[in-house]
This record gives C-alpha cells, sequence and structure tokens, in this order.
C-alpha cells in the first residue's frame, strides 16, 4: 500500500504513541507535534524506514505569550512515495534567552543551513548542530530579528559596536574635522552647517 | 559570537615548512561578494592548494532584506509585492506559489476557475524560459561565449514585452494575486505571445548550434561540478539541479497545482549529474515550457479573471459609484484587507530554480503572522561545496553558473 501522509500518521503513533504531544490536520495538510527530546528518533524512523529522503526547511513561529513560545516547524517531503509530513516542536519556557532543539543533521545533511538561519533569526539553538553559526546576519548581530519583540524600524538599535543611532553628521574617516580643497574652499561645508541635536532631513531649528 | 570566534573562522594561515622542508602551499581567497561570476552578492571563501579547491566555505547574507519580517507587518494583498523582489528573475512564480499559499489558506482553492488556471499556467512558463534564458546568457558570459548573452536577453526581453503589455511593468509584475489576476489579460495578448512562441524554436536551435555539441562549452562543462544523487536529494537540491543528476522529481508532475495535471509534458533528467547535464536540463525545460505556453494558448477558456467573492477580490469599478454595498466591500479590502481562519499551510511550487515553497501562518487577523519562504536558490547553494571542492579554481566559476542561484531568493 502506498505510503500517504494519514497512514505516516498512524504509524509513527503507533510506534511512538509517548513522543506525539497531538496531531493536526488543516486543509490537507498532516501535521505531527513532537516532544523536543523524541526528535531525532521519530526523524530517523521517518528517513529510514518510510522513506522521507529529503527535507524541504526548518523555521519557526515565535508565540511570545504562549508557553513554551517557540513553534519549530520541519517540511518533510518523501520523493519515493510522493507525500508530505510537517513536524512540530514546541520549545521555550518563560525567560529562556536561548531555547534549545536536538538538531536533525544527522539525519538529513540538508538541515545545516536551514538551522543555521532558525538560529540567526529566532535565537534557538540546536544542540549537536557541527556549525552554529549566523548565517543571514552579520557576524556580530547579537540580536534576532524575527522574534516578535523585534521592531519592524527604530532609531534605537540595541547593537552596542554601533553605539545605538548610527551620527550622521560625522564621517568614520572624517571626524568632526573641516577639508579643504587646495583653493580653501570647505569640502564638507553641508556638513558642518548641521547641529548635533539636528534631525536627518530636517530644517535647522 | 565573540570577536575571537570571527577571527578564527576568517583567519589566513600562512603556510609554514613543514618537517620535510616542503611548504604546505594552501592559500584562503575571497571569491566575491562583488566578483562578477557570482551572479550577485556571493562570497566564497577558498581554500585552494595549487589550482585545486580544498575546502570552500560560502557566506550569504549581503543581499538580506528581511522579507519575512516586512511580510509580517503587511496585510495579505500587500505582502505579495515583497514576492516579486525575492527570486527577481522569475518573480511570476514567485507571486503564483504565494497566491496558491494564501488561496489554500482561505480555502477558495475551488472557485479558481480554469481561465485564471491557465492563464496563470501560461505565464509561469514564459517566466521560466526568461528565468532560463538570462541563466544561459550568464553562465555562457562565466564560460567565455559572449555572442550568447546578447542572443538570450533579445529573446527575454520579448518575453518582458509580454508582461510589460500585460501588467505595465516589465519585472515586478505582482500580476498573479490571491484571488485570480489583477487585471483581465487585454485584446492583442494572444498576437504577443504567439510572435514570441513562432520564433523561439528556432532561436533555441541557434543556442543549440552555439554551445551543445562546441567543443570549448564540452571541455568546460562536461565532467565538471559532479553531483550524485545521494548528495543531492540529502543537501536538499531541487529543480534543474536535482533533475540534471537523475532523479526524475517535478513538483508539477509530483503535486499537480493550478491545473498543471491537463498539460501534456515531459520531465527532462540528466545521467551524470556535471555541469553539462544541468545545462541540458535546462535547455530541454525550455521547450516543455514552449509546449506548455503553446498548449495553454490554445486551450484557453473564457471566464472571469479574478473569482467572485467580493470580501477577497474587489468589485468591478463601475460597480462602485452605483452600489454602496460595492463601494464598503472595495473599502474595507483596501484598508484592511481579507482575514483568514487561523491555521497554517505550506504550499510547494516548481519555480525555475527548483522548489519554492510558501509557510504562511495565520492567527485570523489580516496581516500574515508568519511567512516563510523555502526558497529553492539558498538549499540549492548549500550543495556547491559538495560539487567544487577537489576541482579546479576555473571551474568553481562553472559550478556556480549551473546552480543558477540569484541571491535574492538565497537571502530574501
Amino acid at each position: 500500500m502506498a505510503m500517504t501522509a494519514t497512514s505516516t500518521v498512524e504509524k509513527v503513533r503507533q510506534k511512538f504513541p509517548q513522543a506525539i504531544v497531538e496531531t493536526v490536520e488543516y486543509r490537507d495538510e498532516q501535521t505531527i507535534v513532537l516532544k523536543p527530546e523524541e526528535l531525532v528518533k521519530v526523524c530517523s524512523y521517518l528517513q529510514k524506514d518510510l522513506q522521507y529522503n529529503f527535507l524541504s526547511s526548518v523555521t519557526a513561529v515565535d508565540w511570545p505569550e504562549r508557553i513554551p513560545r517557540f513553534d519549530v516547524v520541519y517540511h518533510l517531503l518523501s520523493i519515493p512515495n510522493q507525500c508530505v509530513l510537517r513536524l512540530k516542536v514546541r520549545v521555550g519556557q518563560r525567560r529562556e534567552e536561548h531555547p534549545a532543539v536536538p538538531t536533525v543533521v544527522g539525519v538529513w545533511p540538508s538541515a545545516n543551513w536551514y538551522e543555521r538561519e532558525v538560529y540567526d533569526l529566532f535565537g534557538i539553538t540546536f544542540t549537536g548542530h557541527p556549525d552554529l553559526r549566523r548565517i543571514l546576519m552579520p557576524m556580530d548581530w547579537t540580536t534576532y530579528p524575527l522574534r516578535k519583540d523585534y521592531p519592524l524600524t527604530g532609531f534605537d538599535l540595541p547593537e552596542p559596536h554601533w553605539g545605538g543611532q548610527v551620527p550622521y553628521d560625522t564621517d568614520p574617516g572624517v571626524g568632526n574635522q573641516t577639508l579643504r580643497s587646495p583653493g580653501g574652499r570647505e569640502l564638507n561645508e553641508s556638513r558642518s552647517h548641521i547641529s548635533q541635536n539636528q534631525e536627518p532631513g530636517t530644517k535647522k531649528r | 559570537m565573540q570577536q575571537q570566534d570571527i577571527e578564527n573562522i576568517y583567519t589566513i594561515e600562512d603556510s609554514q615548512p613543514g618537517e620535510d622542508g616542503q611548504r604546505n602551499d594552501t592559500m584562503t581567497i575571497n571569491m566575491g561578494p562583488q566578483h562578477p561570476s557570482t551572479h550577485g552578492v556571493l562570497r566564497l571563501i577558498l581554500t585552494i592548494e595549487g589550482e585545486t579547491v580544498v575546502k570552500s566555505v560560502p557566506d550569504i547574507g549581503f543581499l538580506h532584506t528581511g522579507i519575512e519580517k516586512t511580510a509580517e507587518a503587511k496585510s495579505y494583498h500587500q505582502a505579495l509585492v515583497l514576492t516579486d523582489r525575492m527570486d527577481y528573475l522569475a518573480p511570476l512564480c514567485n507571486n503564483l506559489g504565494y497566491s496558491l499559499a494564501v488561496e489554500k489558506l482561505l480555502g477558495i482553492e475551488d472557485e479558481i476557475n480554469d481561465k485564471i488556471k491557465y492563464a496563470r499556467v501560461l505565464l509561469a512558463e514564459l517566466q521560466r524560459i526568461a528565468s532560463h534564458l538570462v541563466w544561459l546568457g550568464t553562465h555562457a558570459i562565466d564560460l567565455g561565449a559572449m555572442s550568447v548573452f546578447l542572443y538570450c536577453f533579445r529573446e527575454r526581453e520579448m518575453i518582458l514585452d509580454v508582461f510589460e503589455y500585460i501588467s505595465g511593468v516589465r519585472m515586478m509584475t505582482s500580476y498573479i494575486c490571491p484571488g485570480g489576476l489583477q487585471a483581465e489579460l487585454p485584446p492583442g495578448f494572444d498576437a504577443k505571445v504567439r510572435e514570441f512562441t513562432s520564433i523561439f524554436p528556432d532561436r533555441l536551435q541557434e543556442y543549440h548550434d552555439l554551445l551543445t555539441n562546441n567543443q570549448l562549452w564540452l571541455e568546460r562543462t562536461k565532467n565538471v561540478g559532479f553531483l550524485s544523487v545521494e548528495d543531492a536529494i540529502a543537501y536538499g537540491a531541487t529543480g534543474p539541479v536535482l533533475r540534471g543528476s537523475g532523479v526524475v522529481w517535478d513538483i508539477r508532475k509530483a503535486f499537480p497545482y493550478s491545473g498543471y495535471e491537463k498539460f501534456d509534458f515531459d520531465i527532462p533528467v540528466g545521467t551524470n549529474g556535471d555541469v553539462y547535464d544541468r545545462y541540458l536540463v535546462r535547455m530541454l525545460e525550455m521547450e516543455q515550457s514552449l509546449n506548455i505556453v503553446n498548449q495553454a494558448l490554445e486551450g484557453m477558456p473564457t471566464g472571469a479573471y479574478r473569482v467572485n467573492d467580493p470580501k477577497i477580490a474587489p468589485p468591478p469599478k463601475w460597480q462602485i459609484t452605483g452600489s454602496m454595498e460595492a463601494l464598503i466591500h472595495h473599502f474595507k479590502l483596501f484598508t484592511e484587507g481579507y482575514r483568514p481562519p487561523k491555521g497554517d499551510v505550506f504550499v510547494r511550487t516548481e519555480s525555475p530554480k527548483g522548489e519554492l515553497g510558501f509557510y504562511i501562518v495565520s492567527d485570523g487577523s489580516a496581516n500574515p503572522y508568519r511567512m516563510h519562504v523555502r526558497g529553492a536558490s539558498f538549499a540549492n547553494l548549500q550543495v556547491l561545496p559538495r560539487m567544487i571542492e577537489g576541482s579546479f579554481l576555473s571551474d568553481v566559476v562553472a559550478a556556480i553558473g549551473s546552480i543558477d542561484i540569484v541571491l535574492g531568493e538565497v537571502d530574501r
């Protein structure tokens, strides 16, 4: 009998009854919510025995009011059986800065970059990951942009090496000095007319 | 991450003489982010020994624009515009994936009529040809064939003219939207597409004449950038990269969407998994896409260009002046948008680069609570080190070109 998502859910339920938190069906898509500590065991079973040989994506969803706070979402695909499945793991206790999920790189090597992306944008760590570094944001970034409490826009950036707002009227290479052409003309004239307290793009008060 | 860790990653180790007095001559070089054949802002940190690449570490994120974060602050219809900017060589395919995901979330898949489906397929396949033409042109110019680049862009311009004709915009059309199309296909659209489809087979033959049996091309691409079936699947490669390795896998056949099951087309696959096979797969795909375009043009049914549901698609303009209901619907749609029920969907489509997935979570409000994009280029780039480690430095350029990455989709 050909494997389908529904029969997969049944098989996982029989094999790992203790690992399942709940199963959800929505718009014909099957989701299994798993306990984090059982994740790798179930994934290995799905990959080896049920031929879910392809990991499409790993991502996360932030629910700040909920405990556990994060959903880590895995989208699996079985190329031989042409069926798809979604796994979810819920992590993040109250005031836990870096929730941890076991890595699935050992099961699907493609998880390497996907998990780095989740770590980069959500701050969820993957224990056992061989190369857990930031991937999209700069190396020295300190916060996690896709969390819901991260501002969409704003001036007061929390990056310590920027020191908050970027000073607009000083150029790192020039500082406050006045540059002059050989003829004596002031080159950064426009800049020196802006006062320290003035917002960029506004008229002088 | 601490400063020391950053330095450890990017430290260039000077080679010291070993016990036998020979220097271990590995050198770390930077390729990109402004190298012309990295197709955008990809940076590769290559460790080379002589001409051989020992190790390669891709460094991405230079084009990270936070599209997923921005989408959370937009309504569902506004977020459509962001999807154009991801894979900017195939915006209509992104629109299609996003629209299908939102329609699935809304539960209005059955209301999409055949006319909309056929038009979507037609446009997506034209876009696939356009995307492959840019790939072919840039891939060829990377490997030294300048004239192919000029020819490819000449044909691509014809496709962009069609898009401009239907939507007024050449590239970022947002023409396919949740609920149907943005506007009716204008009269004379058929003729414009036929103008292209009538000349394209000859032009495709021209590219074959220029490259397929060209000795220089064969030497640059045959047995280069090899990727095995196991690696391709394990590292998440999709699209022509996966098919070039010999896996018959196409989302359009496996999980037909937007009426692809009604079209007759083949899935070209390679045998060796080298750069030449990926080249051939894409060349043959263009042929198949042209075939689909012709079928869609012949079989295009008549019908409305968007769903007849005023909660999702705005009412026609002429109704607004006469009907209070229509005016309210129009106002509500453009100030607030529609509210899909709570839930989450993941929709896969076959974009020119590979499997493009949209994961959209709704919390019942008018903005997507979370939109995750499974970019095909992102996953395909991950296999690059497997392709180039152990090969010559000059083959790196061939391998990058054969993956057909778009950094807008890698970084999002």
